[in-house]
């Protein structure tokens, strides 16, 4: 894309590199004949540039891409670059692959461009022309030249940004229309204008950006991509109203040198800023725009050619609706049946009949028999309070006229399975990939047929952390149910195992941060507040019962589900009104009645376990409050919020003290955190068990690393070791502290001894992913040592592992 | 082909990472009830899962420490760190290893390496690890060239390096404006108050450790960014002192000339240097930020020829009651002035004594005090205007209106009623 400019430019670098003093200073400590080097066709000399900024990255096939055409002599010094290992992106790290430097800076740029042009169009000439300097800038570096004299290029770039009429008429502004006296402190002292070199022009750049966009949009459609505390790009720094307020320069107190005008920035030329790095891994690793596992994954089951050989039972979505008889000849068998035997032939029948049938089977029934029947303990769990006009369609379901009781399609829950099939192992996709098929061999996983099709199967795939196995056992459960795929829409009957088996579904979704499609599965049932979710709504089914037939975990789900998907305001709100009707029925316990609120007597001992469950459940919705306010940065409400657990969670003080202590810790407010950790160690004293030391031990130890004081953080993490060798919170981070100590090895060292000697705890995604990146830091052949943890790693986990943390791809 | 066999000579490895702050590990808790179908299996696992709080696995921040995922941002201000590793990935023991570490700025080139003595031997699979720390204190891009030269067994001298670019932002965006209470009865002070507004235009909620402000030796500052209560000033920006990306946040700071400058000329006149904005920051864990602003300068409001300003005024007076006030009468211009007082009434303020009284000759810089009676006959917040000073030299006639406000209230009211 620079050929218009390369040649131009060339020739300007080297007069440049020519003036240069710096180099011979260090060639005469080291290399005494430095000329001898240079020319010698011997390639010893090497240089690289990397490019830090932000969290760019470029996948290779970008490169290849945008860059169709460059001069040999180009290419030949690519070659010679290797990319090597940066901080930042895991694509850069990979040693193998050449990244031409060249490339990696220009792509840089373009990115950098191609946000500028999405923030403010009307800048775009501007910035292109900023590029043109940049280039410049990249290509003195990239030439095997020995010295790089920047200063000048620079100046001209430090305005990161935007438009260059701005701040120039903001200070106009500021002068003309104030009457009250301002002070010129500093006015900008480089405009874009004045700087543009003249050199280039910007169609090639344009063309490219167009190429570059088209490549991220279809990078942006990958998918489930977790989207836990990502931020919104920065919103464009508006033209400043003249409100009298003066821009002030700022600088570091130490800075000394004299040419302070040259940093000097008024506040509308800022740059749009990167994204913060997410603390949060999966966010990480969801934004690499590589092809990972995962994708294919997705791919897989969202194509509709895919058909699994894995799972005979799985049809291919084009023949969308399986018949009802084809699923229940084949897994039908073993599902266990535990409702009323009425139940399969209901499953596929059409709502009337299915209300007739009811109608005629409730006539015979005695209602106070059924409601001793109904136990305790269901009624304590069932218990929920739907909102008023579901409750209307309810009583006059109770009432038994079938006639007045038309509800209309829409008022009712017809879920459906989205998607077909998840089978997949990203595990030993990525051996078959780096080891080949003979290595890949030696992975055995439980398979959805592998195991039993029932209930029991589906829990031993869970605790097996076969996840992906279980989802699609719980879909081929629910096909044979009448709620598989494509059914959406189409009326079905609940009952209690269908809604179980929908939770299990949607819980192992969303613990694979398959948000998506979790949400796009919880769709049809709306807030969970249809009447054909409670069990009144079938009297012959389940006589007498009453309550919601949705688990409250489920409720939970639906209700933190959003947060996920970039709608935290969304979950809130639905948590707020679980928060409600928890309160709503603590306070009818309170007041003797019902959970529901009507008159029945419970026995003393009944409302206790009921007061102690709905309390467990109320401080359940308090903790998704606070995690969701946690994760929107809303510090103020998520402290209070974690706080307010401690009147119903007493035995968890001291884990929310620390917790909290934490969340200012991460906001930087050492003090306060201080403060919450001295409550803490109060607190364990009064309890007087030896037990919570570690967690005061801990605490110091978060302090220390607050101070920069690695070196006693470390001890004191040593020191919950001695009480507890095998905390793997303490080991984990202790090596981490030695790596900011400047002692690689020996941290590497105990990280791989604890991964060995004890795989079951260290086995885990961050412990692997702090491991993986001090192999990429210590040494070039960080590869096959993250193919060993692959091998570990293989003969442990389950197909829901996330092979992204051993950043192998 | 030939290049790569090139490129595999090289008997040691550079790596480089950025030191940011560690982060703490979110876990993602998904839990279920005893009774649910998969019983106390998800509980379970979550318990096993090593990066839980263990006894509040719902609680979502914990403390499994992760090393940084990527560059980040970096920001004026801020200090960098990195890691700077050069591994010995041959079989064979490498001679006199020197590592040096520069970062280029747009203005100078800083040597950040820890010691610039070289390294006798590196044994194979062996490293030498350094630390590296630079506070940034310029804006824009960054180059950190890390150069490795060293000897093979053969007698080969061997040299490469590499670049790392980035990018300094700027992390706080700060405005200034200056409030000069003049016109009121502080004017006798001269204060001058400064509000500063900061903006985090970062991506980062931000804890502001310390902002304040350094007077020059001119002035006295009183910081009003507290409030007052017991033992304890509490802040006025509530509990929690962090600032939310994008927000923006106002201190005030009350500046009072100290008494010799406030008393040689009566005024500062022109361009005055107020002093700077300290401020210290606070991120992810600790990561610590300082910036300090250019020197503030004022513009002295302009008091033209003759400045009046009140010395003393009562701030309620009884309607049609004369009451006392003094006014100081400072002549700011350089030559002296034969001045005339006219005192003219308004519809409110009625004023006592001879109008059109000499006040003899005043001399640059000199003031004189002026007792003078007056009453008011309306009810209200009444302002005093009316003044006139004549400068029978020049005939020019300065004018001073709305000099102060007094309350006026009827004494009478409470008998009546």
């Amino acid at each position: 894309m620079d050929n218009n400019e390369t040649p131009a430019q060339r020739p300007v670098t080297l007069d440049i590199t020519g003036a240069v003093e710096v180099k011979p200073s260090l060639s005469a400590a080291v290399i005494p004949p430095e000329p001898s080097l240079l020319p010698s066709s011997d390639v010893h000399f090497q240089e690289e540039s990397i490019d830090l900024g932000g969290e760019s990255f470029i996948t290779p096939e970008e490169d290849s891409h945008s860059m169709p055409s460059e001069s040999l002599m180009d290419k030949l010094n690519d070659q010679m670059m290797e990319s090597v290992m940066i901080s930042d992106s895991p694509n850069n790290s990979e040693e193998d692959d050449v990244v031409p430097m060249d490339n990696l800076l220009e792509q840089f740029e373009e990115r950098e461009e191609e946000q500028a042009a999405a923030v403010v169009k009307e800048t775009l000439v501007a910035e292109e022309k900023k590029e043109v300097v940049e280039e410049k800038v990249d290509d003195l570096i990239g030439q095997d030249t020995t010295e790089i004299k920047i200063e000048a290029v620079m100046m001209q770039t430090s305005p990161v940004a935007s438009s260059p009429e701005e701040p120039l008429e903001n200070v106009k502004q500021k002068l003309t229309t104030d009457d009250q006296d301002v002070i010129t402190v500093s006015i900008s002292a480089v405009t874009p204008e004045d700087s543009t070199p003249s050199s280039g022009s910007p169609k090639p750049e344009a063309a490219a950006l167009e190429t570059s966009s088209k490549g991220t949009t279809s990078k942006d459609e990958s998918i489930p991509v977790c989207t836990i505390f990502s931020q919104g790009s920065q919103p464009k720094v508006q033209a400043l109203v003249p409100d009298g307020f003066q821009p002030t320069l700022i600088k570091s107190p130490s800075f000394s040198s004299g040419t302070g005008g040259s940093t000097e920035i008024t506040p509308s030329q800022l740059a749009p800023l990167v994204c913060q790095p997410s603390p949060s891994l999966s966010k990480f690793f969801s934004d690499s725009g590589h092809v990972n596992p995962a994708t294919d994954f997705f791919d897989s089951f969202t194509t509709s050619s895919f058909i699994s050989i894995s799972n005979p039972n799985a049809e291919s979505p084009k023949s969308a609706a399986p018949t009802e008889r084809q699923l229940s000849a084949s897994s039908g068998s073993s599902l266990p049946l535990q409702q009323a035997p009425v139940e399969p032939a209901l499953a596929t029948a059409p709502p009337q009949p299915f209300t007739q049938l009811q109608a005629v089977f409730s006539g015979g029934d005695d209602p106070f028999a059924t409601a001793l029947n109904m136990s305790e303990a269901d009624k304590r769990y069932d218990a929920w309070l739907p909102s008023e006009e579901t409750r209307k369609v309810l009583i006059s379901m109770a009432m038994q006229q079938y006639s007045q009781v038309f509800v209309e399609r829409e008022r009712l829950a017809m879920p459906g399975l989205k998607f077909d099939n998840l089978q997949g192992d990203a595990v030993k996709d990525l051996m078959v990939r780096l080891m080949g098929e003979q290595a890949a061999m030696k992975r055995q996983v439980l398979t959805a047929n592998s195991v039993e099709q029932s209930f029991l199967g589906l829990k031993q795939l869970i605790s097996t952390k076969n996840w992906r196995a279980a989802v699609d056992l719980t879909g081929r459960l629910l096909t044979a149910h009448g709620q598989g795929y494509g059914k959406a829409g189409q009326p079905s009957s609940h009952n209690t195992d269908s809604l179980q088996l929908w939770f299990v579904r949607l819980a192992l979704l969303t613990k694979l941060s398959l948000f998506q499609n979790a949400e796009m599965e919880l769709e049809p049932f709306g807030n969970l507040d249809q009447p054909d979710l409670y069990y009144e709504y079938y009297p012959t089914v389940y006589p007498g019962r009453r309550g919601s037939m949705v688990p409250f975990s489920m409720r939970v789900l639906h209700a933190e589900l959003p947060q996920y998907l970039g709608k935290p305001q969304e979950s809130l709100d639905r948590l707020h009104s679980m928060r409600t009707v928890c309160q709503t029925i603590l306070d009818n316990l309170e007041q003797g009645l019902a959970e529901d609120g009507s008159m029945i007597n419970l026995t003393q001992e009944n409302r206790q376990a009921s007061l102690q469950l709905w309390k467990s459940r109320l401080s359940r919705v308090l903790y998704a409050v606070a995690n969701c306010l946690l994760m929107m940065k809303d510090y103020v409400l998520a402290v209070e919020t974690y706080h307010s657990i401690i009147q119903y969670e007493p035995q968890q003080k001291v884990q929310l003290l620390s917790g909290i202590g934490r969340i200012f810790l991460q906001i930087g407010d050492i003090k306060t955190a201080e403060k919450y950790f001295l409550d803490v160690e109060k607190a364990t004293l009064e309890k007087g068990s030896g037990t919570t030391d570690t967690c005061v031990l801990m605490n110091r130890a978060f302090i220390y690393l607050s101070q920069n004081n690695y070196s006693d953080a470390h001890s004191s993490f040593a020191e919950v070791l001695k009480i507890d060798p095998k905390n793997p919170v303490a080991n984990n981070n202790a090596a981490v502290c030695l790596l900011y100590l400047g002692r690689l090895k020996e941290s590497l060292r105990q990280l791989e001894g604890l991964v060995q000697q004890d795989p079951a705890l260290y086995l885990h995604e961050s412990v692997l992913f702090n491991l993986t990146t001090m192999y990429e830091l210590e040494s070039s052949r960080s590869t096959q040592k993250k193919q060993a943890l692959l091998e570990s790693v293989a003969c442990r986990e389950g197909d829901s592992f996330n092979t992204q943390c051993l950043k192998l791809v | 082909m030939e290049v790569n066999q090139a490129k595999q000579e090289h008997l040691l490895a550079l790596k480089v990472m950025r030191l940011t702050k560690p982060t703490l590990f979110t876990n993602m808790p998904v839990t279920c009830e005893d009774r649910d179908l998969p019983g106390d299996l998800f509980g379970r696992l979550m318990k096993e899962d090593p990066s839980t709080i263990k006894g509040a696995e719902a609680l979502m921040l914990g403390e499994m420490l992760t090393l940084p995922q990527n560059f980040g941002n970096i920001f004026l201000g801020e200090t960098f760190s990195s890691y700077i590793s050069v591994h010995n990935d041959s079989t064979q023991e490498v001679k006199d290893i020197l590592v040096k570490a520069d970062l280029q700025t747009s203005s100078q080139r800083l040597n950040l390496s820890a010691s610039n003595n070289a390294v006798t031997e590196l044994k194979p699979e062996s490293c030498i690890d350094d630390v590296i720390h630079h506070e940034v204190k310029e804006i824009g891009t960054h180059i950190l060239v890390c150069a490795v030269s060293y000897t093979t067994q053969a007698g080969e001298k061997l040299y490469f390096r590499k670049f790392f670019k980035f990018q300094v932002l700027k992390p706080l965006d700060v405005k200034t404006k200056f409030y000069n209470a003049e016109s009121d009865l502080s004017s006798v002070t001269d204060e001058v108050f400064l509000e500063a507004q900061i903006q985090n235009i970062t991506t980062s909620p931000m804890f502001m450790e310390k902002v304040s402000l350094e007077p020059s030796m001119m002035y006295n500052v009183t910081e009003l960014n507290t409030v007052e209560t017991g033992d304890e000033g509490t802040s006025t920006f509530g509990k929690m002192s962090y600032l939310q990306p994008m927000d923006t946040r106002q201190y005030l700071y009350c500046l009072k000339p100290k008494s010799e400058f406030a008393e040689k000329a009566g005024v500062i006149k022109g361009v005055t240097v107020i002093g700077k904005l300290d401020i210290v920051w606070k991120t992810n864990l600790g990561e610590k930020g300082r910036l300090q602003t250019s020197q503030l300068q004022r513009m002295a409001p302009g008091y033209g020829d003759v400045r009046l300003s009140l010395e003393m005024i009562p701030d309620t007076v009884n309607l049609e009651e004369p009451f006392d006030i003094t006014c100081k009468i400072t002549n700011c211009s350089e030559r002296t002035m034969d001045l005339v007082l006219e005192m003219c009434n308004t519809r409110s303020i009625h004023w006592c004594g001879v109008s059109g009284r000499q006040l003899g000759k005043v001399s640059p810089s000199a003031s004189l005090s002026l007792p003078l009676k007056l009453l008011s006959s309306v009810q209200g917040l009444q302002s005093i205007s009316g003044l006139r000073l004549t400068d029978t030299f020049l005939k020019r006639t300065y004018e001073y209106d709305d000099i102060a406000q007094v309350c006026v209230v009827c004494p009478y009211m409470s008998r009546e009623s």
